[in-house]
């Protein structure tokens, strides 16, 4: 294998080529395809949180039995990689089920369902974070054990989770990159066409990971803001 | 409906792509943990000089896709900085920029998270900084991050199959390689999915053990 670097005496290229009218001209197209890398996005963080809730709240407090089945599922998406998650749902499981699938929903399952078993480990480390005690002094009071989790629990739980839940929320956009391989028009996918358009894969892909560092960064950021701001109200 | 004997026929491809998958894992987080620890010590650095490019590349790295970055790093160098590299060197400079990142703010939290007090009992004695890194930070901090480094390196592992898009010969590239000359699409794509899970559920579980083994309990 050719594993080898060339370096010559490079002519000053890059001023040369650095024009912007390949985002210009584009700029409706890309605005689109940005949208859509944030619906996407918005959308499995909706379902990766619905799952995670559920999951984790399960795998708490649903018994032995359901916390095997159900960590098998998180360990599972824990070890196989998102590309070959979207791929399956995409490409192999529309001929179990003999219909084809939309690629928005298998975009946004597939990002979902990853993101619900990370979401699970995080909702499950934040409610067992709470103190045995709490339940049971909910216990006494007589309220059930879903109000008790619902009311006293789950609430403390999510502001000490703020910090891991911000960190996947900025690692989901970033994976709606991925769904460009199974022809999702995200921003990544309509980049790379115009790439291919206009010969000018320098300004287009830098001008993208400026995009993505500006959405991912001050959701980063902000959600520390937050936890900064309310990191008291979960401390019991 | 099924036709296995596609995986059968295929099969020493399928372990040749598997044992790429690793292989390319290996190096990467051989070269991002001092990737990880020049950033690291970067970023700690009193001089805003060398502080501010290390926060700027970490951030960077962090907060973009992995995909973009080794879709930037493939066709950009070669087109405006006139640097070639094959597809293979591509892939472990894009995975060791991004892995280093990570690795750099897991070692820097380490680091933090020893007590200022240890590094004024060294200087008492009479080290200086660096021999008080080397000798009573650094061994201890090694086995707090520990947890979080098997996690990134679980990351990795399953962020090597991105470098299939351009063509490096792992696992992902050969199955769908495969998927395109047989279309046998689920019997290859289930396959593939199963190999990731033999080699990724153990690490997984690794990962738990490390985390109960050395979990920090103040």
């Amino acid at each position: 294998m050719g594993d080898s670097i060339t370096f010559s005496h490079a002519t000053p290229i890059l001023v040369e080529k650095m024009n912007f009218t390949a985002i210009t001209a584009n700029w409706i197209f890309l605005s689109k395809a940005l949208w859509i890398t944030f619906s996407i996005s918005a959308l499995s963080m909706v379902l990766g949180f619905l799952i995670g809730v559920f999951v984790g709240g399960f795998r708490t407090y649903g018994g032995r039995f359901l916390d095997i089945i159900l960590g098998f599922y998180v360990d599972t998406i824990r070890s196989v990689p998102l590309l070959v998650v979207l791929l399956w749902v995409y490409f192999a499981f529309p001929l179990i089920i003999g219909r084809s699938i939309d690629v928005y929903v298998a975009a946004v399952v597939g990002l979902g369902v990853q993101l619900g078993a990370y979401m699970a480990e995080t909702i499950r480390a934040g409610l067992t974070s709470v103190r045995q005690g709490q339940m049971s002094a909910a216990l006494a009071l007589g309220m059930s054990r879903v109000d008790a989790v619902r009311t006293i629990i789950l609430p403390q739980a999510l502001i000490r989770m703020l910090p891991s839940l911000g960190s996947l929320f900025v690692s989901i956009i970033k994976d709606s990159a991925i769904a460009s391989v199974i022809a999702v028009p995200e921003l990544l996918r309509q980049t790379q066409i115009i790439a291919g358009k206009t010969y000018q894969p320098f300004i287009l892909y830098t001008a993208a990971m400026l995009v993505y560092f500006s959405l991912c960064f001050p959701v980063a950021r902000g959600i520390d803001m937050i936890y900064r701001r309310y990191s008291h109200l979960g401390s019991s | 409906m099924f036709q296995w004997n596609v995986i059968w026929d295929n099969l020493s491809r399928f372990i040749d792509g598997a044992l790429m998958t690793l292989w390319l894992s290996v190096v990467t987080m051989v070269l991002a943990i001092p990737g990880g620890l020049i950033l690291a010590s970067m970023r700690l650095s009193r001089f805003r000089t060398i502080s501010i490019p290390a926060v700027i590349f970490v951030e960077f790295f962090r907060a973009t896709p992995l995909i973009l970055q080794i879709y930037w790093v493939y066709y950009v160098l070669p087109a405006y900085f006139d640097i070639r590299l094959s597809q293979m060197l591509t892939a472990i400079v894009g995975l060791t920029c991004n892995v280093s990142s990570f690795n750099s703010e897991t070692f820097r939290s380490g680091i933090l998270s020893i007590r200022q007090g240890q590094w004024n009992a060294g200087r008492a004695i009479g080290m200086t900084d660096f021999q008080v890194m080397q000798n009573i930070v650094f061994p201890q901090a090694f086995l707090r991050i520990l947890p979080a480094l098997a996690s990134t390196w679980v990351s990795l592992f399953k962020d090597t199959s991105l470098v299939s898009i351009i063509s490096v010969g792992d696992l992902s590239y050969i199955s769908l390689k495969v998927r395109s000359e047989t279309y046998r699409i689920l019997e290859v794509l289930t396959f593939m999915a199963g190999l990731y899970w033999l080699m990724g559920y153990p690490q997984a579980k690794m990962v738990d053990w490390l985390h109960r083994r050395y979990k920090v309990s103040e």
